[in-house]
C-alpha cells in the first residue's frame, strides 16, 4: 500500500509540474488549434491570470 | 457538404450586437449596457432554415466606416478585403430603434459597398414606451433592403433574422447613394485611373488613414487625369459625404419614423441630471461604492465561514477514512488545503461581480465614465480610460484589451501601463484574509473598519493608476490629438438572466482558472514541504523529543496549552450549571488531565511538523530568500508565498494554506492557522498590523501577474513597456512595503 501511495504521489506531482511548465514556460503557439476561435478576454475567459 | 454563409454583425457601439450574436449562435459572450464590450471579432455558428449553416462574426462597434480607433479599423479592414476568409456574404447591420438616425449612417455606407445588407432594428420593446412608430414596409422600400424588428431582451424577431440571412441572395446590392456628387471631378479622375475598381471602396481605402494612424499604401503618381488630394481636403470631402448621408437619412425617416415627444421625455433626463451632477454625481458614486464594500463584507461572512469549516472537516475526513500514507496526506494537506484557500472567496467575488454587473446593465456605468472624464483629463487620461480601469477590478487582461476603444495612442498607452494598479479580483483573496487577520473588528458610522480598509485598498489602486498616469503624461513625448465622444445608453432594468450569467461566468472563470494553477502549485509545495534530504528532517521526531525533554515547550506553545486548558475548564463548569450536574473533584482532575495530555500531544506534533517544514526542501528555499523579504516583516513562509504568486497573485493564499497544512491535523481553519503563526524572531504573531499593512501595500502595487505582462506586450507590440512596468511596479511595491513596515513595527 505504501508503494502504491508513493507511486500515486509521483504521478500527481509530474502532472502538476507538466501543467505549470505548459502554462507559463512553453509558448502558447505550440498548443494553439489550427483555427483561432476568436474567443478572447473580455468574456470572462481570460485563459491568462485566472 | 454545402458551404456555410459568412455573416458579419456590424453596428454602432451599444446597439446589442453581442446579444444578437448570442441569440443566433447560442453562445454566451459577455454583454453589457455600455459601449466597447466587443473590441475584437468573435465567431460562432448558427443553423438557419432549410439546413443552411452560417458562420457568424461579431465585430466591434463602429459609428461609421471612417475609422478613428483600433477596434473600429477591424470592421473596415474586413469589409474592404474580399480575399479575407471571413469576408461577409451578407452584413447584418444592428441598430437601436431610439438612435436610428445616427445608426443608419453606417448602414448606408455598407450598402454603398455593394455588400448584401440586412437591417436589424433592435430594442423594439422600448417603442411603445418611447412613443415610437415605424413604417417598416416603406423603410424597406426606401433603403432597398429587408428589415427585422427585434428585441433581444424579450427574445423576439431572431427567427426573422435567420430567415433573412438564409434568403440573402434575394437582397439587393445596389447602392443607396451616389457619393460621387461630393466631388464629381475628383471621382471622375479616380474612375479613369482605376477603371476596374469599385469607386466607393476606392474612396474608403484612400480616406482610411485620415482619422487614424497612417497605413502603408503604394504611392500613385500624379498624372494628367489624376491628382492626389491633401489630408485636409480629403477630410473636408469626408465631412461632405457625412452631411449628404444624413440628408438622405433625414428624408427617409421623416416619412417612416414618428416619435410622440410627450411619451419620450422625462425619466432619463431627470435621472441624468442628478447622476452626472457636478457634486451629487460624485457623492452618489461614492455612496454606491461604500454600499458595495460594506455588503461584500457583511453578506459573505456566513457562507465563507461555512466553506472554511467544510474544507477543514473534509481534510480531517480524508485522513480518517483513507488508508494512511503519503498520498492520503497529499490529498488532505496539499490538494484540499490549496483548493479550500481559493474556494472560500467565492461569496465575496460573486458579490463584487453582482454589483459591477448591476451597474453595467442598468446603464449607470456610462454615466460614471462621463463623470470621470473631468477628473481624468489632468492625469493625461480620457473618460474612455475609466472603462478599462473599472474592468480592471475583474481582471487586467480584458481591461487592457478594452483600451482599444481609445483613439489617442498616448492616452491608450498610459491607460495600458497604469491599469494593472487597479485592484483586480486576484488581489481580493489576499486583501480579505490579511484584513481579517490584522484589522480589528469594530464600526465607524455603521461601517466596519474592515470594509473601510478594503475600500481604501481599492482607492489606493485607483490613486496609484492616476498618479502614474500623471507622471507618464509628463514623461512620454508623444503628440496626438484627443477628443471624447461617449455613447449614453438608456437606463434599463437589469435583466436577471444577464446579471446571473455574468456573476456565474466571472466567478467560475476565477475559481476554475485560478484553481488549476493553485492546485498544481499546492501539490508541488506539499511535496517540497513534506520531503527533505538533511539528517535534521529525517530525525525530526527524535530531535524534538530530546529538545522537549530538556527545554520543554516554547513560551508561546506553553501559554497556548494553558489557554486551551482554561477554556476547557470553563466549558466543563458551564456544562455543570446548564445540566444541573456536579463533577467530583477526582472526575474533574481526570478530565483535565486527559485534555492536557491531548493538548501536549498536539503541540508536540506541531513542533515536529514545524521543525520538519523548516528543514524540508521548501524550508531551504524559503530560508534562501528570507534576507530579501525580512525587512518587509515577512518570514520565509510568506517569502515562499510571495515568490509562487509571481505567476498569479491569487496563488498567495493557496500557498500559505498549503504551507500551514503540511503535517497539521486538519481540524483548524486557514484563518486560524494563519492567526496562530508566530514570528520566530520577535515571538509575536506573524500577521500583525505592521506586516499585514506591508503585505497589503506590496500586493497593491506589485506586478505579480505573468499573463498581464504578456498581454501588454501583445497590445504594445514590444517588450519595452512590459519590462518597464515589471521593474517599476516591483521596485515601487517593495519600497512602499518596506517603509510601511519600518514605520509601523
Amino acid at each position: 500500500m505504501a508503494i502504491l501511495q508513493n507511486i500515486l504521489v509521483y504521478i500527481v506531482l509530474a502532472i502538476a509540474v507538466a501543467y505549470l511548465v505548459k502554462k507559463f514556460l512553453l509558448p502558447n503557439s505550440l498548443f494553439a488549434s489550427k483555427k483561432g476561435s476568436g474567443k478572447g478576454c473580455g468574456d470572462g475567459e481570460c485563459g491568462g491570470c485566472h | 457538404m454545402s458551404k456555410s454563409i459568412n455573416v458579419a454583425l456590424i453596428g454602432n457601439p451599444n446597439t446589442g450586437k453581442t446579444s444578437v450574436f448570442n441569440q443566433l449562435t447560442g453562445l454566451k459572450q459577455k454583454v453589457g449596457n455600455y459601449p466597447g464590450i466587443t473590441v475584437e471579432k468573435k465567431e460562432g455558428i448558427c443553423k438557419l432554415p432549410r439546413g443552411v449553416k452560417a458562420h457568424i462574426l461579431d465585430l466591434p462597434g463602429t459609428y461609421s466606416l471612417n475609422t478613428t480607433s483600433l477596434d473600429e479599423s477591424v470592421v473596415v479592414e474586413l469589409l474592404l478585403n474580399k480575399n479575407d476568409k471571413d469576408f461577409p456574404d451578407v452584413a447584418v447591420v444592428i441598430t437601436d430603434v431610439e438612435n436610428l438616425k445616427r445608426n443608419l449612417l453606417l448602414f448606408t455606407q455598407i450598402k454603398d459597398l455593394k455588400i448584401p445588407a440586412i437591417l436589424v432594428i433592435n430594442m423594439a420593446d422600448r417603442m411603445s414606451r418611447k412613443g415610437i412608430s415605424l413604417d417598416i414596409p416603406l423603410l424597406e422600400e426606401k433603403l432597398n433592403t429587408k428589415i427585422a424588428l427585434v428585441s433581444t431582451r424579450k427574445g423576439t424577431g431572431v427567427e426573422r433574422i435567420k430567415e433573412l440571412i438564409a434568403d440573402y441572395k434575394s437582397l439587393s446590392i445596389s447602392p443607396v447613394l451616389d457619393t460621387t456628387v461630393i466631388a464629381p471631378e475628383y471621382f471622375d479622375s479616380l474612375r479613369e485611373t482605376f477603371p476596374k475598381e469599385d469607386l466607393y471602396k476606392l474612396w474608403l481605402v484612400i480616406t482610411q488613414d485620415v482619422n487614424f494612424t497612417p497605413i502603408e499604401k503604394k504611392h500613385i503618381a500624379d498624372t494628367s487625369s489624376f491628382t492626389t488630394k491633401s489630408k485636409s481636403e480629403l477630410k473636408r470631402l469626408q465631412q461632405k459625404e457625412t452631411i449628404l448621408r444624413y440628408q438622405f437619412i433625414n428624408g427617409i425617416l421623416k416619412q417612416t419614423y414618428k416619435v410622440d415627444m410627450n411619451a419620450a421625455k422625462g425619466f432619463r433626463a431627470a435621472l441624468d441630471k442628478i447622476l452626472t451632477h457636478r457634486i451629487f454625481g460624485y457623492l452618489i458614486f461614492f455612496l454606491i461604492l461604500l454600499t458595495i464594500f460594506q455588503a461584500i463584507y457583511d453578506w459573505s461572512s456566513y457562507p465563507m465561514d461555512m466553506i472554511d469549516a467544510f474544507f477543514a472537516n473534509a481534510s480531517e475526513w480524508v485522513k480518517d477514512t483513507m488508508p494512511p500514507g503519503v498520498f492520503t496526506n497529499l490529498i488532505a494537506e496539499g490538494v484540499l488545503a490549496g483548493i479550500g484557500g481559493i474556494v472560500i472567496f467565492i461569496p465575496q467575488i460573486a458579490f463584487l461581480f453582482l454589483f459591477i454587473s448591476l451597474l453595467e446593465e442598468s446603464g449607470y456605468m456610462s454615466r460614471v465614465v462621463f463623470l470621470m472624464d473631468r477628473i481624468m483629463r489632468p492625469f493625461g487620461l480620457s473618460g474612455k480610460s475609466v472603462v478599462p480601469l473599472i474592468s480592471g477590478t475583474a481582471c487586467a487582461i480584458p481591461a487592457i484589451m478594452a483600451t482599444r476603444t481609445i483613439e489617442n495612442w498616448k492616452e491608450r498607452l498610459i491607460t495600458i501601463l497604469v491599469t494593472p494598479f487597479t485592484t483586480c479580483s486576484a488581489r481580493l483573496p489576499i486583501y480579505l484574509i490579511i484584513i481579517a487577520l490584522v484589522i480589528p473588528d469594530g464600526r465607524f458610522l455603521g461601517l466596519s473598519y474592515q470594509a473601510l480598509t478594503l475600500m481604501f485598498m481599492y482607492f489606493i489602486g485607483f490613486a496609484a493608476s492616476l498618479g502614474s498616469a500623471m507622471i507618464l503624461n509628463k514623461i512620454l513625448k508623444i503628440n496626438s490629438r484627443s477628443f471624447f465622444v461617449m455613447e449614453m445608453p438608456n437606463y434599463k432594468m437589469p435583466l436577471l438572466k444577464n446579471v446571473a450569467y455574468t456573476v456565474v461566468e466571472k466567478t467560475k472563470s476565477f475559481v476554475v482558472g485560478a484553481g488549476k494553477i493553485i492546485l498544481a502549485i499546492s501539490i508541488i509545495l506539499w511535496f517540497l514541504g513534506s520531503n527533505g534530504f538533511s539528517d535534521k528532517f529525517k530525525n525530526a521526531e527524535t530531535i524534538i523529543d530530546t529538545k522537549l525533554k530538556a527545554e520543554g515547550f516554547s513560551e508561546y506553545n506553553q501559554s497556548r496549552i494553558e489557554e486551551h486548558l482554561a477554556a476547557y475548564k470553563a466549558t466543563l463548569k458551564n456544562g455543570e450549571e446548564k445540566n444541573n450536574l456536579r463533577l467530583t473533584t477526582r472526575g474533574l482532575a481526570d478530565s483535565l488531565d486527559r485534555k492536557k495530555k491531548e493538548l501536549v500531544q498536539t503541540a508536540e506534533q506541531e513542533e515536529i511538523a514545524s521543525y520538519k517544514l523548516e528543514n524540508s526542501f521548501m524550508g531551504y528555499m524559503g530560508k534562501a530568500i528570507e534576507p530579501i523579504v525580512r525587512p518587509l516583516g515577512y518570514d520565509w513562509k510568506i517569502g515562499i508565498a510571495v515568490l509562487t504568486s509571481f505567476a498569479a497573485r491569487e496563488v498567495f493564499v493557496g500557498t500559505l494554506a498549503t504551507i500551514y497544512s503540511v503535517g497539521n491535523d486538519g481540524e483548524e481553519t486557514i484563518k486560524n492557522r494563519m492567526a496562530a503563526e508566530v514570528d520566530p524572531i520577535t515571538k509575536k504573531p506573524l500577521f500583525n498590523l505592521a506586516s499585514g499593512v506591508s503585505l497589503l501595500l506590496f500586493y497593491a502595487f506589485a506586478m505579480q501577474c505573468m499573463s498581464t505582462l504578456a498581454i501588454v506586450k501583445r497590445e504594445t507590440n514590444t517588450w519595452k513597456w512590459p519590462t518597464m512596468q515589471l521593474v517599476f511596479m516591483s521596485a515601487f511595491a517593495y519600497l512602499v512595503a518596506l517603509i510601511a513596515y519600518q514605520i509601523l513595527k
